[in-house]
C-alpha cells in the first residue's frame, strides 16, 4: 500500500512535458479517427436556429465577424453555418467587422459558402462592407447612418453603387443582426448599442469563455439563442444536418476533457496523501 | 495653465454632458450630434490612434534594442515584422492581375498562352476567348501575381501573341484583402499559423494547471473544482453518454467520504456506503435506468442549470457592479473631479 501511495504522490508531481504529451495524443488520436459521438443540440442553440429560420424571405441580416485566427475553430464554423442557413432561406446578408482580422475571417467564409456553395452574386445577395476602427463608435455609426461610417466596401466599391445598398439607410432597414464574436468589440456592444435601442432581433455566436459574460442577455430575451463555442457551432451544424469543422473537432475536445478531469481527480488524490503523510510527519 | 488646465477640463464637461443627455433627448441637433459628429470624430481620433500605437511599438522596441534590456533579441523580430507588414500593407501592392479584353488576329496563338498561364487545355483556353469575343467583355486572369514585372512578363506573352490585354491593379484597401495577394497570403500563411499555435498552446497549459493547482483546499475550491468538472463534462457530447445513474453512485461515494472524514466512525462510514447503494439501486430498477434521469444527476441538465441560474446571477451582480462603476466615473469627468487625462 505504501509503494502504491509513494507511486501516486511520485505521478502528482510528475514532468509536465508528460502532461502536454499525453494531450497531444489524445486531442490528434479522434481528429485522425473520428469516434462520431452524438450531438445533442441544447435549447439556445435551437433557439439561434430557430429565429433565423423565422425571417421572412429576401430579409437583410447583417453579419458581424469580430474574431481572428486565434478563435477561429471555433468561431469560424459558427460564421459558415449560420451564411448556410441565411443563403439556403434566399436572405441577403451585409457583412461588417469590428476587429481588423475579421475581415479575412469573413472573406475566408463568404468564399466558401456564398461563392462556392451556393453561387451567390456579390453587391446583389451579399456585400463585405469591412473594417472600420472605432469599436463601439462604428455600431452607432450604423445604427446611425451606414453611409457616413462607410463609404466604400471592402473592395472599394462605392456603397452607392452596390445594388443591395439601394434603400439601406442604417440599422432599421435591417431585419437581423447575427454577431459572431471573441471578445470586445462585440456582442455586448452590439447588444446595447444596436439591437436593444432599435428592437432588431439579434443572434450571437461566441467563444465558451465568453458564454458567462452573455448569458444574461441571453436570458433576459435581448438575445434570441447563443451559439456557445465549439459545442454551439457543433449544435449548429446538426440543426442544419451538414457536419463540418465543428463537429469533428467535438471528438477531441470530448476526450480532452475526460482526460483533464482525470488530471483534476488524480492530481487531488496526489496532493490528499501527500498532506496526509506531512501530517503524520509532524 | 489655462489652455492646459481649465480647457480641456470644460471640453472634457461639456462634450460629456452632450452625450450622457443625448440619449434623453429628442433635439435634432443634440441627437445629431451624439449619434453622428461626436462617432466620427471618434472614428478619426481611433484611426490616428493606430498610427500613434504603431510609433510607440517601434520606439519602445528600439529603445530595449538600443539598451539591450533582458530579450532584446525578440525586438528585433518584432520590429521586422512590423517593416514588413508595413511595406505590405502601404508602399507594395502586391496584387496584379491581367485582363484579356481581346483574342485578336491569332486566337491559336494566344489560347496557347493562356494554357501555359492557366494550367488549362489549348481547347478549354480557344472556349474562354470565344466568350471573350461572342460577349465583348474582358476577362481576368484567376492568378494575382505580387510584382509588376512578373505581371508585366504575362502581358508582354499575350501580348506579343496577338491578344490585346491590360494590366489591372487591384484598388488599395481592397489588395489587402484580395485572395492571393501578398498581404493576404502574409496574413493567412504567417499571421494565421502563428496566432493559431499561441491559443492552441492554451489547452497545454490548461491540462497542466488543472494537474497541479486544481484542488480540494477549502469549501469553495471544492465548489469550483465540482462546478468546472461538471461544465467540462456536460458541454461535450461525451457528458450525456455518462448516466445519471453513475453520477449518483459515485455522489454516494462522496458522500460517505465526507462522512467518514467528519465521524471517524466505521458504523456510520459503512452504513451510509450501504444504505446509500441500495437507494440508488432500488431507484434505478425500478425506474428502469434512464440514462437522463433524475435529471439533476444527468450532466448536461446539471449544466445547463449552472450557466443558466448560478452563472446568470454571478454574472448580472458584476454587471451591475460595473454599470455603477462606469457611472461613477462618468460624473467625475463631467464635473472635473478626475483629471488624470491631463497627467493630474
Amino acid at each position: 500500500m505504501k509503494k502504491l501511495a509513494d507511486l501516486v504522490i511520485k505521478l502528482g508531481n510528475v514532468d509536465r512535458r508528460w502532461i502536454f504529451i499525453i494531450i497531444a495524443i489524445v486531442v490528434m488520436y479522434p481528429l485522425f479517427k473520428p469516434l462520431g459521438l452524438p450531438i445533442r443540440p441544447t435549447e439556445s442553440s435551437q433557439e439561434v436556429y430557430a429565429a433565423i429560420e423565422a425571417l421572412p424571405e429576401g430579409s437583410k441580416v447583417l453579419l458581424s465577424c469580430e474574431y481572428g485566427p486565434s478563435t477561429k475553430p471555433e468561431i469560424h464554423p459558427m460564421a459558415v453555418g449560420v451564411l448556410r442557413h441565411l443563403f439556403e432561406n434566399g436572405h441577403q446578408v451585409y457583412v461588417t467587422c469590428l476587429w481588423p482580422d475579421g475581415q479575412f475571417m469573413a472573406r475566408e467564409a463568404l468564399e466558401q459558402v456564398a461563392e462556392n456553395e451556393y453561387n451567390r452574386t456579390y453587391g446583389e445577395d451579399y456585400v463585405l462592407l469591412g473594417f472600420r476602427p472605432g469599436n463601439e463608435a462604428v455600431i452607432k455609426g450604423i445604427v446611425s447612418d451606414i453611409r457616413k461610417m462607410y463609404t466604400i466596401d471592402s473592395r472599394g466599391i462605392p456603397i452607392d453603387d452596390i445594388p443591395m445598398m439601394n434603400g439601406v439607410k442604417n440599422i432599421l432597414d435591417l431585419d437581423f443582426i447575427f454577431s459572431a464574436s471573441a471578445g470586445y468589440p462585440g456582442t455586448v456592444e452590439w447588444v446595447q448599442l444596436a439591437a436593444d435601442p432599435t428592437g432588431i432581433p439579434m443572434s450571437t455566436g461566441v467563444t465558451s469563455i465568453q458564454v458567462n459574460e452573455v448569458m444574461p442577455y441571453v436570458d433576459a430575451g435581448q438575445i434570441k439563442g447563443i451559439l456557445a463555442g465549439m459545442p454551439g457551432a457543433a449544435e449548429y451544424e446538426a440543426l442544419l444536418g451538414k457536419t463540418g469543422i465543428a463537429t469533428s473537432g467535438m471528438d477531441a475536445q470530448s476526450i480532452a476533457h475526460i482526460v483533464i478531469v482525470l488530471f483534476i481527480i488524480f492530481g487531488n488524490i496526489a496532493f490528499y496523501l501527500e498532506r496526509q503523510r506531512s501530517k503524520k510527519t509532524f | 495653465m489655462f489652455w492646459k488646465r481649465q480647457i480641456p477640463i470644460a471640453i472634457v464637461a461639456l462634450i460629456g454632458t452632450i452625450t450622457l443627455f443625448g440619449w434623453f433627448t429628442d433635439q435634432p441637433t443634440i441627437k445629431s450630434f451624439v449619434d453622428d459628429d461626436a462617432t466620427q470624430w471618434y472614428d478619426i481620433l481611433a484611426s490616428f490612434a493606430i498610427f500613434l500605437g504603431a510609433l510607440n511599438l517601434l520606439k519602445l522596441q528600439m529603445q530595449k534594442i538600443i539598451k539591450q534590456k533582458s530579450g532584446w533579441q525578440y525586438s528585433i523580430f518584432a520590429i521586422l515584422g512590423f517593416l514588413i507588414a508595413f511595406t505590405a500593407g502601404f508602399l507594395m501592392r502586391g496584387a496584379y492581375t491581367v485582363d484579356i479584353k481581346s483574342a485578336g488576329e491569332t486566337p491559336q496563338a494566344v489560347a496557347q498562352v493562356l494554357a501555359d498561364e492557366t494550367g488549362k487545355t489549348v481547347q478549354e483556353s480557344e472556349i474562354i476567348l470565344g466568350l471573350i469575343e461572342a460577349e465583348n467583355s474582358p476577362m481576368s486572369l484567376e492568378k494575382v501575381h505580387w510584382r509588376g514585372k512578373s505581371v508585366n512578363d504575362v502581358a508582354n506573352k499575350l501580348a506579343n501573341s496577338g491578344a490585346e490585354v491590360e494590366i489591372k491593379p487591384e484598388d488599395w484597401g481592397a489588395h489587402l484583402t484580395k485572395k492571393d495577394s501578398f498581404f493576404n497570403w502574409m496574413f493567412f500563411k504567417i499571421f494565421t499559423p502563428l496566432s493559431a499555435t499561441m491559443f492552441a498552446l492554451l489547452a497545454f497549459l490548461v491540462a497542466s494547471a488543472a494537474y497541479r493547482a486544481f484542488r480540494i483546499r477549502n469549501f469553495e475550491a471544492t465548489l469550483l473544482l465540482v462546478s468546472g468538472i461538471i461544465i467540462m463534462l456536460g458541454r461535450v457530447p461525451i457528458g450525456s453518454k455518462i448516466s445519471s445513474w453513475f453520477v449518483l453512485y459515485i455522489l454516494v461515494l462522496l458522500v460517505t467520504i465526507m462522512v467518514n472524514t467528519w465521524k471517524n466512525s466505521r458504523i456510520l462510514t459503512f452504513g451510509t456506503l450501504g444504505i446509500g447503494l441500495l437507494l440508488v439501486t432500488i431507484a434505478g430498477v425500478s425506474m428502469g435506468w434512464p440514462i437522463d434521469k433524475p435529471g439533476f444527476a444527468y450532466l448536461p441538465t446539471l449544466q445547463d442549470w449552472i450557466y443558466l441560474v448560478p452563472n446568470i446571477a454571478g454574472a448580472r451582480a458584476i454587471m451591475i457592479g460595473i454599470g455603477l462603476g462606469v457611472f461613477a466615473t462618468s460624473i467625475r469627468y463631467i464635473f472635473g473631479i478626475e483629471r488624470s487625462y491631463i497627467g493630474e
